[in-house]
């Protein structure tokens, strides 16, 4: 059933893409949208539960273990999500001639043809078919992000699929090269697959492991958006349409993430834990740094929320560079925490520049009086990234924090907290502006829609609820997950 | 062939390769640059055949005729489809000068000799010093993706880095699994069909060259 399940996973955005194509009808895509998300989502916990039941499966170049379900399971309700949202989103970008009536389907078809991607990235043990996935993201999300067709939007999907190629050609080199490595321990036998790379990784040499997993790391971290790598990341989740930004933020920097992990403990086995932890440390401080004048200088909010992308990616980095434990398991949470919350971020934000029609933060004021409950879910989602407690985020950064003092790494320790409390008053000084006061003349008095607000409730709920507790199933995930990681 | 010839024909072919790089990182018109990447396929695919004829490998064939008709043939084509369509008269636009481009391709070649003496232990005897030449084109593919401003130009720097990763893979492993090389080529492909469409779209809706969009910053 769960072998399965391996290749059905990566099968139905596949067909829910061709169906697409057969009609051009607003309200059947929408339907078809929401029903492909929602079979997803349903065969995903199929498949959780199976894998809780009976450990990883494998098939093929296929495998499932909890670490790659975490990111499935973000995956899936992030789709589901974004599906439910883009219902109303589409009616409003329509009206406004953002979207065009007669492409639609061609957007929905490369949506969910992205979405299959990030299955294949996610599902993929054989590390040439998670390049060749990953690949596969960037040229159809490359689509998506300048989908308007303006001037900002092109430009912005240009530089995206030219800085993530020359990244991910990095990867591929790492790819190679610790293949290599590994066909010289097994002989004959050689594969590319993860899992038999992991059962010889002790064997293999360590200088050579060393240098494949830099060229891995930074050409999966140039996807994942990590600094000094990010420069495409502001623009694309700036100019991508709203429900793509969502994705893009929310999953597809994270299986960039998922595929650093893999050479992480790759690594690890070969040239012990340090090695990979110190890198993954120093790329993690810069990202959290770089992230920080920009998020306080920035006008624009969708940049302002792309930015923090950088700044929550580089937490992530952090926690799997502090390590142990507490450390990697506050990583893999956060990968959780950070995508709901942003993809709320972005539907929220989304919904407000709609109404202002404007992306500029100083002319979106009084957003409470206009818009009550799309208000309060954007200072919600400003209060959960800010890092306050109950909120999921504030859980997960604590355990980085407490990750890092066990290591006793006092420098990085206060780079990190002084950066989170800088971001933490620039953040909630920009909501705080925008949600509060008199509304513009500009702003529109039409009722919100009520489909997107479902999707940032859902959303809302989760995040919510990981905040007070972590359900028993979910934990579980998260221990053993943990455990393929720190061994 | 005895180990000695396949040694000494794919050390020629190395240094063939390296002299076209070169060519492609000086070329001053971007057609120059396309014919240049395609001669270098060329190599790269009699370097496959020659491993091929030496091991006996029939995978290598097959990735070797591939690389001929899609990456000699075929994407070239489509290059030079584009420069005639949209009547280019820009040409390469390097962003630093050319000189400084010259020497950092200098710089890398000499790097990868010493990077590829750190990776001495999986360096497959037959392949002699393709190593590092594999490293270099990569490395010089990826220079003249960041260092140009034009679309063409980009995409053959990615050309370039691509086969440079085909010649190590061969250089260390004997190539990688077909399948995955396949599925590396399909991606490539997928990759210049997709930017292909964007050049003409940008220059059909916004009326401007991809290498003058530069309005967002900050």
């Amino acid at each position: 059933m769960a072998e399965t399940l391996l290749w059905v996973l990566p099968l139905v955005p596949t067909v829910t893409a061709l169906l697409m194509l057969t009609t051009r009808k607003r309200i059947l895509l929408s339907c078809l949208d929401i029903a492909g998300s929602a079979v997803l989502t349903v065969l995903t916990l199929v498949l959780a539960c199976e894998v809780t039941d009976g450990g990883p499966r494998s098939l093929g170049v296929f495998r499932v273990d909890d670490l790659g379900l975490i990111f499935l399971l973000l995956l899936a309700v992030l789709t589901l999500a974004v599906s439910i949202y883009t219902v109303g989103w589409l009616k409003q970008a329509l009206e406004v001639g953002n979207m065009k009536a007669d492409s639609l389907r061609s957007y929905f078809a490369l949506v969910h043809a992205f979405v299959a991607t990030i299955v294949v990235t996610i599902l993929a043990d054989n590390l040439g078919i998670l390049w060749i996935a990953m690949e596969g993201t960037t040229i159809t999300s490359a689509i998506l992000i300048g989908y308007h067709g303006h001037h900002h939007g092109l430009e912005a999907a240009w530089k995206y699929i030219i800085v993530t190629t020359i990244g991910i050609s990095f990867g591929l080199f790492g790819t190679v090269i610790i293949y290599a490595a590994a066909s010289h321990v097994m002989g004959s036998a050689s594969s590319m697959s993860w899992a038999a790379i992991m059962s010889v990784a002790p064997k293999l040499d360590p200088g050579i492991v060393r240098i494949g997993f830099i060229f891995a790391l930074v050409g999966y971290g140039t996807k994942a958006g990590l600094a000094p790598m990010h420069l495409w990341l502001p623009d694309a989740h700036s100019q991508a349409p709203t429900p793509v930004s969502a994705l893009l933020s929310g999953v597809l920097i994270k299986c960039a993430l998922l595929a650093i992990i893999r050479f992480q403990t790759i690594a690890a086995a070969a040239c012990g834990t340090e090695f990979p932890q110190q890198v993954l440390l120093v790329f993690g401080l810069i990202s959290v740094v770089v992230a920080t004048p920009f998020i306080l200088a920035q006008h624009d909010l969708k940049r302002l929320l792309g930015y923090h992308s950088v700044e929550h990616v580089g937490i992530i980095a952090l926690g799997l560079g502090f390590g142990g434990t507490i450390g990697t398991y506050g990583a893999l949470l956060h990968v959780v925490n950070h995508g709901i919350t942003k993809a709320l971020a972005f539907f929220a934000a989304g919904t407000a520049i709609a109404r202002y029609d404007t992306r500029d933060m100083q002319a979106i004021r009084g957003l409470l009086t206009v818009a009550p409950i799309g208000a309060t879910l954007l200072m919600l989602a400003a209060l959960s990234l800010a890092g306050v407690p109950p909120f999921s985020i504030f859980i997960s950064e604590l355990m980085v924090l407490r990750a890092g003092i066990g290591q006793g790494d006092w420098v990085s320790i206060t780079i990190f907290l002084l950066m989170v409390v800088i971001i933490f008053a620039g953040l909630l000084h920009h909501a705080g502006a925008m949600v509060f006061g008199e509304p513009t003349a500009a702003a529109s008095r039409e009722p919100e829609a009520r489909s997107p607000l479902l999707a940032m409730l859902l959303l809302a709920v989760i995040m919510i609820v990981l905040g007070l507790t972590i359900p028993a199933s979910f934990d579980g995930h998260l221990k053993r997950a943990t455990e393929v990681i720190v061994d | 062939m005895n180990i000695a010839t396949v040694h000494s024909i794919i050390d020629d072919l190395g240094a063939l390769l390296l002299f076209t790089m070169i060519l492609i990182v000086a070329a001053s018109q971007i057609s120059r640059a396309i014919y240049a990447v395609a001669t270098q396929s060329l190599f790269i695919a009699l370097a496959g055949a020659v491993l091929a004829t030496a091991t006996g490998n029939v995978d290598l064939w097959v990735i070797a005729g591939i690389t001929l008709i899609v990456k000699a043939m075929v994407l070239p084509w489509l290059l030079h489809w584009v420069v005639r369509r949209m009547d280019v008269k820009r040409e390469v636009e390097p962003v630093i000068p050319d000189m400084a481009t010259l020497a950092l391709a200098v710089v890398i070649v000499v790097m990868s000799f010493h990077l590829s003496a750190s990776l001495g232990s999986v360096r497959q005897s037959i392949t002699g010093n393709a190593l590092p030449v594999g490293i270099a084109l990569t490395l010089n593919g990826v220079l003249v993706m960041a260092t140009r401003k034009t679309a063409l130009s980009q995409m053959v720097g990615l050309f370039a880095a691509e086969n440079g990763i085909f010649f190590t893979a061969m250089a260390v492993t004997e190539g990688m699994p077909l399948i995955i090389e396949i599925g590396v080529i399909l991606d490539v492909i997928l990759a210049a069909l997709v930017m292909t469409i964007m050049v003409l779209r940008v220059r059909s809706t916004v009326d401007a060259d991809i290498a003058d969009l530069d309005r967002l910053r900050g």
